[in-house]
């Protein structure tokens, strides 16, 4: 017995004394932390958030947006313009960019990828600015063939390195959805469509042309190494590894241990002050384009809130303001309507936030509702929503609204929300770069999760999307939205920041609210001596 | 015996038969399917009715299953519908870092139990006996998640001298990394298998220890060694292997919590997320392993009694 401890404690002790940090690593390379691994490599088929994540490391978008303003920028593209009629781009691949195999990138690999985009075979999120493109339409109903050949009339390859794109009627956000990115023709074209998915190219990667290339990716890291021939000049840290690590208490304890550079979006504002005093550690923080809203769900029969007296009554319950401040810690901003910070439009006048509880049960009274009685539902594991929960459930009992809060797991939580089986729920929601209100808020939606409708708001919608003058636009957005905020199909709540946690020694990072890596190209990891 | 074994091995074919049948069933009463779980996923309804014929997930549920069912016999299990890959494959990738780190624990905890139940069961109330015994009840009682996160805590965190997470440093993955990487969920499922097991291992040897050919070997004036390892250990097995068989199918499905905690990277992560995404293939493959390893580890253990206890032949 005693020999086996012996020799266990010997063996403990040879394996933590065996390999120190061994400091012969002279590349530089960047460990950042993920809550899970990517799916696929393909940039075609980004339907969950690590892949879509780790996309932006491997492959160059066609544009991208302003982190600040959201405006198109060049990217891929080097430059554009649209000419006369409104409806026609030319777009100008940038001169220097290369697959990692050494052949061009090429208008004709974009023109392909946006067949493949436009084929029937084609089961990836992409298609929807797609379909404003003259022939895109009749090319998802009509071809026939199980490859992305053949012609789309509205985009025309003028040479090798310029596009024309033709749309059948204006479409405004058209540009800031031109996010994706191409993948290489000379690899892909001879696959079928339907096998694209499914194809090497999406789990090995061989062929990209992003800042960073594919090296290894496996059941616990993803590892990939600078672009030596990078069309904006090869990434100065050589190597980043995207760890996935489900538990974020290991997160930090990993980020503290100093074997982890950057956590990035989900840290904890509870996490925050003890972060801050880590002179090591950096906080960055930026608006997202995601908020948090109160449904109320009027699709139930005889449900109360149908009544538009009962749904004003709550917007006179909560604080906004205070809801920011106590429970967001200030990283985030209180949300009035559905037309977000970020967003050109936005007013910021628009933020009143009055709690007045005799108004409220003037209301309900009017309404002929003296007590009442409705459920709330929200997801485990947010305690923000929780604490707002509680928060409203304490505010309407006052006025005689006796809520029951209902915690429900995520799947069954999604299924409630799915079958309109609830009174009031917590919920988020994620918008475009684009202030377009059509998907959550146009009557015909399938993203109009609330049943929304209002037919004055639908023309002011479509009208919004086929105006390509920036100022009549946001007026156009403007009056939308006062009056969804006047109908009260919800009790908008906040946009949350997104908190990023970063040694001191990454310098330039600069997260967008839809991408951590948007300018990854840029980063430099100084070194210790530098830093001290 | 082997009649026995044939009427066993006939059984298990019939049960595995229809744990795939009705988790089938069940996986597609649930609601929802890969690409609808998430309300706010901006996908094209004619992209989701075209991926849903691509996966031949449109047809009658009885069609799916059996063609599901001649791709097995065919040895087919189907790609998974979130990664686009063979099952089989993905299952492959996962399952030698789940063995390691469960089969590790699992024959340490086991050896560490039988020796010291042995030694504490023939030294029944001495403080030996009560000290285990005590600190048996203290490993089953206390949560392992907890004791996964105090373990960090003090050697990733306060005296950093083990890493936290993961199985390799990145670039790394020598021998010693790993092993290094694996000490503390070591250490969480030694505990957790430790505590459970040499209660048992007691309690089975000192049961053994009152039978009258106990009493009488020892009135004959065998040595303490002779009656321990020929008369009272053979007989004591029988508990333990029922013990040990059992929790074989764990060791092959992975040890959620640690793997969770530690980041270990293994299957039981993989079949979590899996399920929870309604990954079809990856769900029925899984429940037939698991259900296959269940049968197998029962079937193991009778073929075992066989073997020890003549009395069954």
């Amino acid at each position: 017995m005693r020999q086996i401890i012996t020799i266990v404690i010997i063996f403990m002790l040879l394996i933590c004394t065996g390999c120190q940090n061994n400091n012969s690593a002279k590349e530089s390379s960047l460990h950042v932390a993920a809550l899970t691994g990517p799916l696929t490599m393909n940039p075609l088929f980004l339907r969950d958030a690590a892949s879509a994540e780790v996309a932006a490391l491997l492959h160059p978008q066609l544009l991208v947006t302003d982190p600040k303003t959201l405006m198109p920028q060049a990217r891929l593209f080097s430059s554009w313009q649209l000419l006369e009629d409104n409806l026609t781009y030319v777009f100008s691949l940038h001169e220097d960019a290369y697959w990692s195999d050494g052949k061009p990138v090429t208008a004709e690999d974009v023109a392909f990828t946006m067949r493949v985009i436009c084929h029937p075979d084609y089961t990836g999120p992409l298609f929807q600015p797609l379909r404003y493109i003259t022939g895109a339409e009749g090319y998802k109903l009509e071809h026939s063939s199980p490859y992305a050949d053949g012609d789309i009339s509205g985009i025309e390859v003028i040479d090798e390195k310029t596009l024309k794109i033709s749309l059948k009627e204006n479409y405004a956000p058209f540009l800031t959805m031109l996010t994706f990115a191409p993948v290489p023709a000379h690899i892909l074209s001879g696959v079928e469509v339907a096998q694209m998915e499914s194809h090497t190219y999406s789990h090995q990667l061989p062929v990209s042309a992003g800042p960073y290339l594919l090296v290894e990716w496996n059941d616990e890291y993803l590892h990939v190494r600078a672009n030596p021939h990078y069309f904006l000049g090869k990434p100065s840290i050589n190597n980043i590894y995207y760890r996935y690590i489900p538990n974020q208490e290991a997160q930090l304890i990993e980020l503290l241990a100093g074997k982890l550079d950057l956590i990035p979006t989900a840290v904890k504002v509870e996490d925050i002050k003890n972060l801050k005093n880590n002179p090591d550690i950096k906080i960055y923080h930026n608006p997202r384009l995601v908020y948090d809203y109160l449904a109320l769900n009027t699709r139930k029969a005889d449900s109360p809130l149908s009544n538009k007296k009962v749904r004003k009554a709550f917007t006179l319950l909560l604080n906004r303001q205070e809801i920011v401040k106590n429970l967001l810690l200030n990283y985030g901003t209180p949300l009035y309507g559905p037309i977000l910070p970020l967003h050109f439009p936005y007013k910021e006048t628009q933020a009143v936030d009055e709690v007045d509880l005799a108004a409220a049960r003037r209301l309900l009274v009017e309404a002929g509702y003296k007590k009442l009685k409705l459920d709330l539902i929200y997801n485990v594991g947010n305690t923000v929503r929780e604490n707002v929960a509680l928060l409203l459930k304490e505010q309407a009992a006052k006025v005689g609204i006796d809520i029951q809060i209902n915690l429900l797991e995520w799947e069954a939580f999604l299924s409630a929300v799915n079958e309109g089986d609830y009174d009031l729920a917590i919920l988020g929601r994620g918008v475009e770069a684009d202030p377009d209100l059509t998907f959550h808020w146009h009557s015909q939606s399938r993203g109009n999760s609330l049943g929304y409708a209002n037919s004055e708001v639908d023309h002011l919608l479509e009208q919004g999307v086929a105006t390509m003058d920036k100022n009549e636009r946001e007026k156009i957005y403007q009056a939308a939205e006062a009056m969804i905020v006047e109908d009260v199909p919800a009790i908008w709540l906040y946009v949350r920041e997104a908190i990023h946690a970063a040694t001191v020694k990454l310098q330039n990072f600069n997260p967008h609210p839809e991408n951590i890596f948007y300018n990854v190209h840029e980063w430099t990891l100084a070194d210790e001596e530098e830093v001290s | 015996m082997i009649p026995e074994l044939g009427r066993r091995f006939m059984q298990t074919v019939i049960v595995l038969f229809g744990v795939s049948m009705v988790t089938f069933l069940l996986m597609h009463a649930a609601p929802g399917h890969p690409l609808q779980t998430n309300p706010e996923l901006r996908l094209d309804p004619t992209a989701v009715e075209r991926w849903l014929q691509l996966h031949q997930l449109d047809q009658p549920l009885i069609s799916q299953y059996l063609a599901w069912l001649s791709r097995v016999f065919r040895g087919d299990f189907g790609e998974s519908l979130l990664y686009n890959r063979p099952v089989l494959e993905l299952m492959g990738e996962r399952l030698p870092s789940t063995l390691l780190l469960t089969l590790t624990a699992f024959v340490l905890a086991l050896f560490l139990a039988i020796v010291v139940g042995i030694k504490i069961a023939t030294q029944q109330n001495s403080w030996l006996d009560r000290f285990v015994c005590t600190l048996s009840l203290a490993g089953i009682s206390v949560p392992y998640f907890w004791l996964a996160m105090v373990l960090v805590l003090l050697f990733a965190y306060r005296f950093p001298f083990l890493p936290a997470v993961g199985m390799r440093t990145p670039g790394d993955g020598s021998i010693l990394d790993i092993l290094k990487h694996m000490l503390l969920p070591l250490i969480v499922m030694v505990i957790a298998n430790f505590a459970r097991y040499v209660r048992y291992v007691r309690s089975a040897v000192l049961d053994v220890l009152q039978q009258d050919y106990v009493r009488s070997a020892i009135a004959r004036g065998l040595k303490g060694k002779d009656i321990l390892y020929r008369h009272v250990l053979p007989n004591a097995a029988m508990p333990i292997i029922t013990v040990a068989a059992l929790s074989l199918p764990m060791l092959f499905t992975g040890a959620m919590v640690a793997e969770y905690v530690f980041a270990w990277p293994g299957l039981g992560r993989f079949i979590v997320t899996s399920t929870m995404a309604r990954d079809y293939p990856v769900i029925m493959t899984v429940n037939l392993y698991t259900a296959s390893l269940v049968a197998i580890a029962n079937f193991i253990a009778d073929a075992l009694y066989l073997l020890i206890d003549p009395r069954l032949r």
